[in-house]
């Protein structure tokens, strides 16, 4: 677990942006808790003194007070609208980066660093526990900087009117805006911590609850997952109360605290005043500023109950954002010779760093224009050469070249855009077909999507589409059949016009038929590139290379023309 | 329904806490007063009839005490309403999972899951604060103005009056603001929703937009709709201190009102110090609840806006499966599966099967060919229940399916299902959701006839490996073991139902797998879906689907010599 002060830097580094925002509502929620004290304070001064005037008969101005109260009164309202639309403004600009911002560092870890974490729990950690580093800069920020500024003013104003009050209410500030926060941090943090865990372990398990609802029903286990659920619910609900109580507790101490303190001023006052020493008027004063000045205190013992459920998911963000991508980019691209040759130069690559290899010293080329197939069992290293030439694992040995320059000198990005992919998991988005369409070219016109479509198969498909290129597909593509899911991804690969077409069994959980039809769209796409297939059954796909490099625990074993590759898989 | 009335009885359950949170309050308010009569009590003597302190002892005393006890008082208050709305927070959203779970397999396949996960845990998390505060404070705003009134009226009826007047006005203000923030409000929460979905859907699939070199341009676009939501609820949020401001700024008004109207009495003579202080003491919290009802205003709107969503799962309308008497047993032993005549279409339109007839022998292995699109997924779908055919009949040996008890149904299945979920937890976890307590011998011999053991060998930790959703960087063959390896610890099945069960695997493994359905299919009926021919060449019935219907059947090497669609899917493997 990281510390929490070095979280908080990283925290308050990201806020740069939005620094003179907060800073701006911090001023305004200063001008309106100042105010409202001043506002008390002022009133009693006012209502005293009109008493007193009233008893003695010692004519009195009151219209300056009059006119601070109106004055303050201004302020007060107004300040407390500006300040909470300002500092709202400002949470939520940051919040709204801060969740992209944490995507765009998930970017590069994808796939080597995600494939082991659950979906619900990132989800968890981009919503929720972003959304509760809102807590920071409006739960303690604000409320600790206008208690601070606040108190101080009044230690001063009492130490002029009345050293001793001074003490009182120093003593009085101390222990409810530091000792119980502090009791309340402490007391709450277990809780606080574990719900945000909890929390997350609810999503997963609803999650699983759902999308697994199929397998649930036919082994009967809908009724004890559903109890799984009840149990983390339940006791997420036995930490939340537990919490709200430390809150109220805490929350509860400061008009206690405030009371007491009056009535200490009082007892402190009062003899002062027997004995001539201060007017009552100020003494009053004094009370209602007292009184006012403990309203700034109310939310801090509050807020700290929530301190240690904000730090973890702030943990939570930043470990996951911290997360070292598996491969280093460079800061520069070198220059790639198209069309490329990719080369594989004793490429040695695992998973684990006291693992098998899964590449194991591998060394071949392949020339522009070549089409190769990649066969094997699986774990025989075929998705790892993939892996490695898409940059999306490293080397551990040896290298891998594409287009004359060393992988490590390519960014990643730049590597890909010559590389068309169809693979075992393209996905396709809950977005309408145009969109996923030209979510591999950008750019593209009407034209040029409609010859995709054309040469994919998919113009009946589009047709018979409600809305037609708008019709959305459903989460993950899911209202598409695996056969049209397929040939969408082919015309995402069409549209991109990369000099290599990378072929992850492409015909995979389709029939027979279907898969032949595909062929004669594959075939297209792979006119004019360099293709790379890497499959378990190569029967129907033989039309589309002239090599196969055939790959055993790692090692390329052998690589031959399909014909003869054919003839000697045909004897056995 | 209307959502206020949603809300309204969804709060039925907190009748009896909140009996209990007005009774609280009410004891608060007359403690308040109590407090200030005390305090101005204390002032006036000490300070203008110059009673010694020694003498006031008294007053300070109960000051000193009620004190305590008003803390104590609010504390409770809060507790109670807190505990109830947690836990009614806790049987709603019981409920909706229920009513989500009962669209059935096919109606969840329909719904995005980060959707229904954002309204199951943040729509009924914005709904707690409205029973946990809001309507407690609804009360407050009810009673403790109507208290404090009582004690002000015989103190200063002028006071009493000023205040009584602009009381009612702050609500109507309030309602009057509010609307307009509550329409801001629900858009505002679909844009969460909608937000949610696009995120869960992103990182779904960021390996195939970094391949596409689109991720970084769809974190634009998020970007962009991060903005737009931003805006609508700043939309929201201004309207909704809006509406505070007003409170604030009438409560304000009036206080000082109060405060003049005594200043000058005090004065003039016409009122006495004790009863002026009493009053100036009381007009704040008089105002206190209203104002604090303002702030809460947006908690209310959240709610409101949560709820619509909530509603619209809840009537969400259900697949009526008629189970006319479900509760016949099935038969012992493997039964025969029987296709009679069956139509089906799905719920958006799709028409799955068109008379759709064939029968699946008990023991022996039947496999259902044809090109995707045809009906194959959906006759697996039928037989475990998940749906009813418009017309026709599927039975389970001489049984109606819809007659038969289908948790005792599914007991006698194992499945495999095109795309096998995997749950969160480990490899043995995921084994073990479809066999609970199946013991370590009858695991290792699953783990072993699936093939799976070559993948747990590789593995960090073998069996107790944590599973991420794709499976640890498991590949489709090796996800594909692990499906087998789950359908095989279903030991006790009598009924073998795979859909794609050699997937993604080379023909070695493929065929190891195959022998083991060969030895089960002496004791079992089972009914595979192949896009391999492999799979229906071991088979003695293969079933040809297209266009919802059977286009042909027999034993797979009479088909292979008919000249029909059997051949025609035989010459395009081997082209």
């Amino acid at each position: 677990m990281r510390e929490t002060t070095k979280t908080l830097r990283q925290f308050w580094a990201l806020m740069r942006p939005y620094r003179a925002r907060m800073a701006g509502g911090a001023a305004l929620a200063l001008v309106a808790g100042l105010s409202a004290v001043g506002l008390m304070a002022v009133a009693g001064w006012f209502i005293a003194a009109m008493a007193l005037a009233g008893t003695t008969g010692v004519p009195i101005n009151y219209f300056s007070p009059a006119a601070a109260i109106r004055a303050f009164a201004i302020l007060r309202t107004g300040g407390r609208y500006g300040e909470r639309l300002v500092t709202h403004d400002a949470t939520m600009r940051s919040l709204v980066r801060l969740r992209t911002w944490l995507l765009r560092r998930l970017i590069p870890l994808a796939p080597a660093q995600l494939s082991s974490m659950r979906s619900a729990d990132l989800m968890a950690r981009l919503r929720a526990d972003i959304d509760a580093l809102e807590h920071f800069y409006l739960a303690v920020m604000i409320p600790f900087g206008v208690a601070f500024i606040g108190l101080g003013l009044v230690f001063l104003i009492s130490l002029a009117v009345l050293p001793l009050s001074a003490c009182l209410i120093v003593l009085g500030a101390v222990v409810t805006g530091i000792v119980v926060p502090a009791w309340t941090r402490w007391r709450a943090a277990e809780d606080a911590s574990q719900s945000v865990y909890d929390a997350a372990a609810l999503r997963g398990l609803l999650l699983d609850a759902l999308r697994g609802h199929a397998e649930l029903t036919v082994w009967g286990g809908i009724t004890s997952h559903n109890a799984r659920i009840a149990s983390l619910d339940a006791r997420l609900a036995a930490q939340r109360m537990r919490l709200d109580r430390v809150q109220a507790l805490g929350g509860g101490m400061v008009p206690l605290a405030a009371q007491w303190s009056v009535l200490g001023l009082l007892g402190l006052g009062l003899a002062i005043v027997h004995a001539g020493g201060l007017s009552p008027i100020w003494l009053v004063m004094l009370s209602l500023l007292v009184l006012a000045t403990y309203e700034l205190i109310t939310p801090l013992p509050e807020a700290l109950a929530q301190w240690q459920a904000t730090v973890t998911a702030a943990q939570r963000v930043f470990d996951l954002a911290d997360t070292p991508p598996a491969v280093l980019e460079p800061a520069d691209s070198a220059t790639l010779l198209m069309p490329p040759w990719v080369r594989y130069h004793n490429v040695r690559l695992r998973y684990r760093e006291d693992g098998p290899w899964a590449l194991d010293c591998v060394d071949f080329a392949l020339a522009p224009g070549a089409h190769v197939a990649i066969v094997g069992a699986p774990g025989a290293g075929k998705s790892s050469l993939l892996g490695a030439l898409q940059k999306f694992f490293p080397t551990e040995e040896g290298f891998v070249e594409f287009g004359g320059a060393p992988l490590a000198m390519v960014r990643g990005d730049d590597l890909r855009q010559h590389m068309a992919v169809i693979a075992q998991y393209s996905t396709l988005f809950n977005r309408s077909l145009l969109d996923n369409l030209l979510l591999a070219a950008p750019d593209a016109d009407a034209g040029r999507i409609h010859k995709a479509i054309q040469l994919a198969q998919l113009e009946e498909f589009v047709r018979a589409l409600p809305q037609g290129y708008h019709t959305i597909l459903g989460e993950a593509g899911g209202l598409v059949s695996g056969g049209e899911a397929r040939r969408i991804v082919i015309a995402q690969t069409l549209l991109k016009d990369a000099p290599v077409l990378i072929l992850d069994e492409p015909t995979e959980g389709l029939d027979a038929q279907t898969a032949d039809d595909l062929l004669v769209a594959l075939e297209t796409a792979a006119r004019g590139r360099t293709v790379i297939l890497v499959t378990h059954r190569l029967a129907g796909l033989a039309r589309l290379v002239d090599e196969v490099i055939v790959m055993e625990g790692g090692r390329l074993r052998d690589r031959m023309p399909v014909s003869v590759y054919m003839e000697r898989s045909g004897q056995i | 329904m209307d959502t206020t009335a949603w809300l309204r009885r969804e709060g039925q359950q907190l009748r009896g806490p909140l009996k209990h949170v007005a009774l609280l309050t009410t004891l608060n308010a007359l403690v308040i007063v109590a407090q200030a009569w005390l305090l101005a009590d204390v002032l006036t003597g000490a300070l203008f009839a110059h009673v010694p302190l020694s003498e006031l002892w008294q007053p300070c005393l109960g000051l000193l005490l009620l004190a305590p006890l008003r803390a104590l008082l609010s504390i409770r208050a809060r507790r109670t309403a807190f505990d109830a709305s947690v836990a009614v927070g806790t049987h709603l959203r019981r409920r909706l999972l229920d009513r989500a779970q009962a669209l059935g397999p096919l109606g969840l396949a329909a719904e995005a899951s980060g959707d229904l996960i954002t309204r199951l845990v943040d729509g009924v998390d914005a709904v707690l604060p409205y029973f946990a505060r809001y309507l407690p404070q609804v009360t407050a705003a009810a009673i403790v103005p109507l208290v404090l009134a009582a004690f002000i009226f015989p103190a200063d009826w002028v006071s009493g009056c000023v205040l009584i007047v602009s009381a009612p006005l702050i609500p109507v203000f309030m309602v009057l603001v509010g609307q307009s923030a509550e329409r801001a409000s629900q858009k505002r929460f679909r844009q969460l929703t909608r937000l949610g979905a696009a995120f869960m859907d992103t990182l779904g699939g960021l390996t195939t937009l970094r391949q596409l070199g689109a991720a970084y341009r769809i974190a634009d676009q998020l970007d962009s709709e991060g903005e737009d939501y931003r805006r609508l609820t700043m939309e929201v949020l201004r309207i909704a201190f809006l509406s505070a401001l007003v409170l604030e700024f009438f409560a304000m008004v009036s206080i000082a009102v109060v405060a003049v109207l005594i200043g000058f009495r005090l004065l003039w003579k016409e009122m006495l110090f004790q009863d002026g202080l009493f009053v100036l003491l009381l007009a704040p919290e008089f105002y206190s609840p209203l104002r604090a009802l303002g702030a809460l205003r947006h908690a209310r709107m959240d709610a409101l806006a949560a709820a619509d969503h909530l509603i619209a799962l809840e009537n969400h309308e259900v697949p009526h499966i008629t189970q006319k008497n479900a509760s016949l047993a099935p038969p012992r032993g493997a039964p025969a599966l029987t296709f009679d005549d069956v139509y089906f279409a799905y719920a958006d339109g799709r028409t799955a099967l068109t008379g759709c007839s064939f029968r699946a022998a008990s023991t022996g292995i039947t496999t259902i060919v044809g090109a995707s699109g045809g009906g194959k997924s959906t006759i697996l779908k039928l037989v475990l229940g998940f749906a009813q055919p418009a017309s026709g009949s599927v039975r389970i040996e001489g049984a109606d399916l819809s007659e038969l008890d289908l948790a005792q149904w599914h007991e006698c299945v194992a499945w495999i299902p095109q795309q096998p979920h995997i749950f969160e937890g480990t490899v043995r976890d995921n084994l073990l959701l479809a066999a609970p307590g199946a013991e370590d011998s009858a695991i290792r011999r699953a783990v072993a006839d699936s093939g799976l053991h070559y993948v747990v060998a590789r593995l960090p930790q073998g069996l107790e490996t944590p599973l991420g959703e794709h499976g640890f960087g498991l590949s489709g063959g090796e996800l594909q073991r692990l499906a087998v390896a789950r359908a095989l610890l279903r030991e006790q099945a009598t009924v073998w139902l795979w859909d794609e069960a050699t997937a993604h695997l080379d023909k070695e493994s493929a065929r190891a797998i195959a022998d083991v359905i060969q030895i089960a299919s002496r004791t079992r009926t089972i009914l595979l879906i192949a896009h391999r021919l492999a799979l229906a060449q071991i088979s003695q019935w293969v079933v040809v689907l297209g266009g919802g219907r059977v286009l042909e059947e027999g034993a797979p090497a009479a088909l292979a010599k008919a000249s029909g669609p059997y051949q025609r899917l035989l010459q395009a493997e081997a082209r």
